[in-house]
């Protein structure tokens, strides 16, 4: 037998254990990795732009606290969490099950656009107000195919 | 025997390191985006491969370029020298404004007028412009106005612009194709295998997208604005510039009436053409000549003509190929042959679908 030509070789009982050890935490890892890679859909990150330079990132649930308010140019808009088929976010600030989104729900610029635009659900949709040079992006939702198009005309 | 359990013992090892490492990554699908505010509209521009950072900087430095020398209101801008003083001598940071007048005077003359860069006082009465009121003028200002709207009066020579006493010109009905066609140069330049660029609600794509398929390019349902998810059917595209032109992006009601931004240069109203939206896609990668500038034009000139206008004019047009999609008042959606092929039709928009030859 091999095992006897070098005695001090000869695996043992704490051996044993490392190499289970060892196994488990190959698992362990490659399991943590590819769950991880399964579970990407988060809960939707809100990212704020103005003037072309990034204002505000926060999770989409933050809006559930309470709205938040940005100001560029002289103008201001708000921004409140919102769900589909709902006109205004539920009172009790818990996550809600649902389509959840963001929208502008008002802004005193003279044009409106962000406002209509109402309600964006889906990664990679934004709101956009020119005239305060504000830009508000949805990421990170798990639906970031925007209905399964790239970009939208019109 | 031992060989076999220390690479039995190492291949859970390796299999962890791969997962903590992950694949490869493929320098084609590195992407860079900036968002830019210019042009009146928001832009996006995502940009891939090796060099989509440089790429994708250099494309914000471009737009803003553009916009120094187009821009109606900016004070140093040629266009607003030139509507100042009604001439301009080509330098002087004007180099994009010819080419533009040039092709501004060729869509004019072809379009029978539809297309007239001069319409900008009546755009402006009406509040269109800028950031100001909306408001329905009355009939003897824009009379007046009207008078002033004539495109082939502007002249262009190698050197020099002028406008015609009381003219004024707005680029916003091409700028933002001629800025597309700078882009596909500038990805040319930077090898870019991949990119979009949305200009306001045109749309660039160069290659195709990193799992190897075409760009998916919504038409939005010009009866449901306000649903980003509502379109009449998906374009597959690559390498292609598309431009949507609809009433429905821009309108103010007044005394129960609505009125959209398209004004027709005959009338000096918002053309009432029986279109809801006109969108015309173009092969941006060949040797066509400023195929986005020619979309952005077209776009426009089309919802003005009507169906029937348009798509004899489609028919007829003898210089880069383009193709179409018209949304009507009346519930169709007319393609043109050209791009059937491509059109993924939104079965459920309750729009009937014809595909045109």
């Amino acid at each position: 037998m091999f095992w006897k030509s070098s005695p001090k070789l000869r695996p043992n009982g704490w051996d044993a254990l490392v190499v289970l050890a060892v196994i488990a935490l190959a698992a362990g890892s490659a399991l943590a990795v590819w769950r991880g890679a399964g579970t990407a859909r988060g809960p939707g990150t809100v990212i704020v732009t103005i003037d072309g330079r990034e204002a505000d990132r926060f999770p989409l649930s933050n809006l559930l606290e309470a709205p938040r308010t940005y100001s560029n140019n002289g103008y201001t808009l708000e921004l409140v969490y919102g769900l589909r088929g709902m006109e205004n976010p539920p009172p009790d600030h818990r996550e809600p099950f649902g389509e959840a989104g963001v929208r502008a729900a008002w802004a005193d610029c003279p044009t409106q656009d962000c406002v209509r635009t109402g309600l964006i659900t889906r990664g990679g949709q934004s709101i956009v107000c020119l005239p305060a040079r504000i830009i508000v992006q949805l990421t990170g939702t798990g639906a970031e195919d925007g209905g399964g198009v790239d970009a939208v005309l019109g | 025997m031992r060989r076999l359990i220390s690479i039995t013992l190492a291949l859970p090892l390796l299999l962890s390191l791969t997962a903590c490492f992950g694949p490869p990554v493929d320098p084609d699908t590195v992407q860079e985006s900036i968002q830019v505010i210019a042009m009146d509209t928001a832009m996006v521009i995502s940009t891939y491969g090796k060099r989509s950072t440089a790429a994708a900087y250099a494309s914000e430095d471009l737009i803003r370029e553009l916009e120094s020398q187009l821009s109606r209101t900016e004070e140093e801008s040629a266009v607003f020298r030139l509507n100042g003083t009604g001439t301009l001598e080509l330098g002087e940071k004007a180099e994009d404004l010819f080419p533009l007048l040039e092709a501004a005077d060729r869509y004019c003359r072809e379009t029978g007028g539809a297309f007239d860069i001069t319409v900008a006082p009546v755009v402006a009465a009406w509040g269109f412009a800028g950031g100001a009121e909306y408001r329905v003028p009355g009939k003897a200002e824009l009379q007046k106005l009207l008078e002033l709207v004539d495109g082939t009066a502007v002249k262009v020579t190698d050197r020099t612009a002028a406008l015609a006493p009381g003219q004024s010109i707005d680029l916003g009905g091409i700028a933002k194709g001629y800025a597309a066609d700078r882009l596909t140069d500038l990805f040319r330049e930077y090898e870019i295998p991949r990119a979009m660029a949305t200009l306001g609600g045109n749309v660039l794509v160069w290659g195709n997208r990193p799992d190897g398929t075409p760009w998916r390019v919504g038409v939005q349902d010009p009866a449901r604005p306000q649903e980003q998810n509502a379109f009449v059917g998906v374009l597959l595209l690559e390498n292609a510039f598309a431009v949507t032109s609809g009433g429905y992006q821009r309108y103010f009601e007044e005394s129960g009436k609505t009125y959209h931004h398209i004004i027709d240069p005959a009338t000096g109203f918002p053309a009432d053409s029986g279109l809801t939206s006109v969108t015309v896609v173009a092969d941006c990668a060949g040797d066509s000549d400023l195929p986005g500038t020619m979309c952005d034009a077209f776009s426009t000139a089309l919802f003005v003509m009507g169906e029937e206008r348009a798509l004899d004019f489609w028919r007829n047009w003898g210089g880069n190929p383009f193709e179409l999609v018209l949304v009507t008042e009346d519930g169709r959606v007319a393609v043109t042959g050209g791009l059937a092929e491509k059109f993924d039709f939104d079965t459920e928009s309750g729009y009937v679908l014809e595909v045109i030859s």
